[in-house]
């Protein structure tokens, strides 16, 4: 059986925004049975193994447990993350464009097992296509009668939004996000306390990503152990990897969590564009340990890409040829981060735009050992400074790129 | 292939200037004239594109090669290029490029102009006859767009055509308040002459070099401004796209140092012009130097339709001889002024004021059927009948056309007392990018303006309107462009689209040595010498 888009991406449940192909698709099944037994559901995640797959990659159920516990406060919050914005990531996008439903399933159901009344469906307005896709799923759903048959077995009323989040990369950061839900700017607070003690309007909140949600029906329905068994290695389930940079194929696969490195690249992304040399792998994002080309075989889950240092995140692969100049990219992305940075936090703030400059100056070949020097300074200083990990992230790629490619620093250097 | 038709010498001595030629009755309907003699026609000529949003659309096989070619550069090339950030990039020094930068920082944007060669050398100074716009009383912008509409062969995108004529009058106050003279009567008022396939007298004009006035006034605007930089000598060889997709700026290369520039822009306006230095079907062309469809390439690479891609004009009187000036422009206007078209017999073969089309395919036909008049193995021409039209108006060529008669001179040609010997020459690329009424293409943050956007002028275009096009689009892309320069700018920009682009070539099999844009002429010898390698 072709492992490829075994479940989220399955072409049967590719039907888009509308809710009678979802339930004729088998839509709507696990829903019931989470209804059914609502208790049950965090103990069948818990034992599927199912991992934030946003890019923290923390056991879902761990959460969950946090927020069904909380009682007293007048709300559960659950807000579904679709802030992706992080440069070589476009796996939500995909998932909302052309399977909402499944998303909103997923939130309903693990709304049902933790107590949840209020689920808000985040989504970047830079997205529109996923944007509409997913409004006119919600709209379906509103229609169809199952929140109010859903509010009756529960006792409770539970209401389903959508709102545009502010398209801000910091935005995905889970206070971030309650920041904008409780109509602020969305800056990252301070943890803790954590959102599911202390999460909106001081309510207990879960903040999950689009793509974990979407996996909680298939697991309810299969079971655990079928969910155990699609993975590969160490990893559990399936996992949607953004392929980009330059290969043949770019583009979404959805492959069993620890496919290698090299398979993703070679058999699904068609090999090297003109058959360049790898040079280096942004994986998991910019924001992240570089890998190299020793590094190909390393299974694609969570766990085996931290050993090497590196992190898997949204499973954005990145993948950049010989030739390409690691200083010019490496520019681009602190760039990037310096236009995202929120700039509540000093460091941050003028941390990034003063790395940004001197990658600028040392790469269009004006910079000298004095500038390298002070943006290696700026590593040893600056982790940790920041509320959020943006910062955090910077400096792991800047480290990276020292660390295999200082040549190409030195090299247009003046002195 | 050697030429045949009735030789110089002999014709001109059959020339008389007394004549009076009766036109000929029972001539071919346009369908029919065009499809057996337009060039357009010539049906080895055309290819299907393979890849891109045209995929499976007819284009000239010259263009076609330029379309599905390789990329000059990769991210390689990039390493250590400096990078400028600005709101509005516009590329392009030519009439659009002007008035779309004026426009833009008006509009409140900083603007950059990038220009391959120096700002101004381009083929809006080339343009003679005139401008079009609806401004004599019996007159209105609904018979300039019947006009036109009729002109293209009713292929125009009307909502185009609308905005063109509507922003005709405007267009003309406009350009005079950047100080471009135009010829007045002695009152003061705009004298206006009739272009071929209108029905009404509305092209304004000075003299007949109006583009080159035009030119002179815009040229000063922009210099004088100080929110747009003027990159002379800089040819964009490639777009950038940001990871949405959306155009973020260019890349400039720079041929006296070898080096490679960036800029980061928040629009870009492509103003690159025509092709006619393609010399498409090998004929020779009115076109500036730098004139190569770049704009149609970068546009295409990044995802932007494009549209008519086999419709070109030819304009009938290039000059065919003498030779060394094969190409060189000789205005429509004379002919709205009342020269005929003559062959090498003697006798008048079209209407001369039917569209350009029409009337270059008739000349083809008759230098086909052997009634041309024949210089040598590579030249043949039809007269153009100036002796009688200063024989009936004396003196009218000397004042409404100083600068033609300068030039032919020069090459010991008299047009007072001998008639120009003319064929068609490759004159306009009536297609181009596909553009809505604010000049936007469907790739975001992409703009075109002037003769590399399409769907104005349909399949041919009228005297005149290529003038109103340039100012009309230039400036409504420039203001929108303007518009939508807030924030930040964008966040990472990239050769992503190349990369796209070397899977479809990958893919379609097609060769990925060819490079594209070409830049410059083939006979140029230009090459790409990166101070790298």
């Amino acid at each position: 059986m072709s492992q490829l888009n075994q479940v989220l991406l399955h072409p049967e449940r590719r039907v888009g925004a509308d809710l009678e192909r979802w339930l004729a698709a088998g839509g709507g099944a696990a829903l019931r049975r989470a209804l059914k037994g609502p208790e049950e559901v965090i103990d069948t995640i818990e034992a599927a193994g199912l991992r934030g797959l946003g890019g923290s990659g923390f056991p879902a159920a761990r959460k969950w447990r946090a927020v069904a516990a909380q009682a007293g406060k007048p709300d559960k919050y659950l807000i579904c993350n679709g802030n992706e914005d992080e440069p070589g990531t476009y796996k939500d996008r995909l998932l909302l464009e052309e399977t909402p439903h499944q998303v909103i399933e997923g939130a309903l159901a693990t709304a049902v097992a933790t107590g949840i009344n209020r689920i808000v469906l985040y989504v970047n307005p830079g997205i529109q296509g996923a944007l509409a896709a997913i409004g006119a799923a919600l709209e379906q759903w509103r229609q169809s009668g199952w929140l109010e048959a859903m509010s009756e077995i529960l006792d409770h009323q539970v209401t389903l939004e959508l709102l545009p989040s502010s398209g801000h990369y910091c935005g995905g950061e889970e206070t971030a996000a309650i920041e904008w839900v409780e109509g602020k700017f969305p800056f990252p607070r301070g943890k803790p306390p954590y959102p599911a003690e202390f999460g909106v309007h001081g309510n207990p909140t879960l903040i999950n990503n689009m793509e974990t949600l979407a996996n909680v029906p298939h697991i309810l329905l299969n079971g655990a152990e079928w969910y155990q068994s699609l993975g590969r290695g160490r990893g559990h389930g399936t996992k949607l990897y953004t392929l980009s940079g330059d290969v043949l194929k770019p583009g979404v696969y959805e492959l069993p969590m620890g496919t290698p490195l090299q398979e993703l690249i070679f058999e699904y992304g068609g090999g090297m564009l003109e058959q360049e040399p790898i040079k280096a792998i942004f994986a998991g994002g910019p924001s992240n340990i570089l890998l190299t080309p020793k590094d190909l075989d390393v299974p694609l889950d969570f766990d085996s890409v931290r050993e090497r240092g590196a992190s898997l995140g949204t499973g954005a692969i990145i993948v950049v040829s010989e030739g390409t100049g690691i200083v010019k990219r490496v520019a681009e992305y602190v760039n990037f981060f310096a236009h995202s940075s929120c700039g509540q936090c000093p460091p941050c703030k003028t941390g990034t735009h003063y790395a940004s400059m001197l990658l600028q100056k040392i790469d269009t070949g004006r910079g000298t050992r004095a500038d390298l020097d002070a943006l290696m300074d700026l590593c040893r200083i600056l982790p940790g400074a920041g509320r959020c990990h943006l910062l955090d992230g910077v400096v792991k790629l800047l480290d990276s790129s020292f660390h295999h490619f200082m040549h190409e620093y030195q090299r247009p250097l003046r002195d | 292939m050697t030429k045949q038709g009735i030789p110089y010498a002999q014709a001109l001595r059959a020339y008389n200037a007394e004549r009076e030629p009766a036109l000929p009755q029972g001539e071919l309907s346009t369908d029919e004239l065009l499809r057996r003699y337009h060039p357009d026609y010539l049906s080895d000529a055309m290819v299907d594109l393979q890849i891109g949003p045209n995929k499976g659309e007819r284009c000239h096989k010259q263009l076609a090669d330029l379309l599905q070619a390789n990329a000059i550069i990769d991210e390689a090339e990039l390493a250590g290029a400096p990078v400028t950030e600005t709101d509005v990039l516009v590329v392009g020094g030519g009439g659009a490029g002007c008035a779309a930068a004026l426009t833009a920082a008006l509009g409140g944007a900083r603007v950059i102009l990038a220009t391959k060669l120096r700002l101004g050398d381009s083929n809006t100074v080339m343009a003679e006859g005139g401008i079009q716009a609806s401004i004599e009383k019996d007159d209105s912008p609904q018979r300039h767009f019947d006009d036109t509409m009729r002109g293209g062969h009713g292929s125009s995108n009307p909502h185009l055509v609308r905005q063109l004529v509507m922003d005709g009058p405007d267009v003309i106050r406009w350009l005079i308040r950047q100080g471009m003279q135009f010829d007045v009567n002695e009152y003061g008022d705009l004298l206006t002459r009739k272009a071929g396939g209108a029905s009404a007298s509305r092209v304004v004009y000075c003299c007949d070099y109006t583009g080159l006035e035009m030119m002179r006034a815009l040229r000063e605007t922009v210099c004088n401004r100080r929110d747009i930089r003027v990159w002379e000598n800089s040819p964009v060889v490639e777009l950038l796209s940001n990871d949405q997709g959306h155009c973020a700026g260019a890349v400039t290369y720079s041929p006296d140092r070898g080096t490679f520039s960036i800029i980061k822009a928040q629009a870009v306006i492509l103003a690159t012009g025509g092709m006619g230095r393609l010399h498409l079907n090998g004929f020779p062309t009115s076109n500036h130097f730098g004139a190569t469809a770049d704009g149609l390439v970068l546009a295409y690479r990044m995802g932007a339709r494009l549209m008519e891609l086999d419709s070109f004009q030819y304009h009938p009187s290039g000059l065919a001889y003498p030779t060394h000036l094969a190409g060189y422009l000789v205005t429509e206007g004379l002919r709205s002024a009342g020269a005929y078209l003559l062959n090498g017999l003697g006798e008048r073969f079209v209407d001369e004021l039917k569209p350009r089309d029409y009337v270059a395919a008739a000349m083809l036909r008759e230098c086909a059927e052997g009634r041309g008049v024949r210089v040598d193995e590579h030249t043949v021409g039809v007269w153009l009948d100036t002796p009688n039209l200063e024989r009936k108006r004396p003196g009218f060529l000397a004042e409404r056309f100083p600068k033609l008669l300068q030039t032919v001179r020069k090459g010991h040609v008299d047009p007072t007392r001998e008639p120009l010997l003319i064929y068609p020459t490759l004159h306009y690329h009536n297609g181009g990018v596909e553009i809505d009424e604010h000049g936007a293409t469907c790739v975001p943050g992409l703009f075109c303006a002037g003769e590399n956007a399409g769907g104005i002028h349909g399949r041919n275009r009228l005297m005149g309107n290529a003038l109103l096009d340039i100012i009309c689009f230039g400036r409504r892309a420039g203001a929108k462009a303007a518009e939508g320069c807030h924030g930040r700018g964008h966040k990472t920009v990239g050769l992503e689209h190349v990369n796209r682009l070397r899977r479809e070539l990958t893919e379609a099999g097609l060769p990925r040595d060819v490079k594209s844009p070409m830049l410059f002429p083939t006979y140029a010898n230009f090459r790409i010498t990166s101070c790298r390698s």
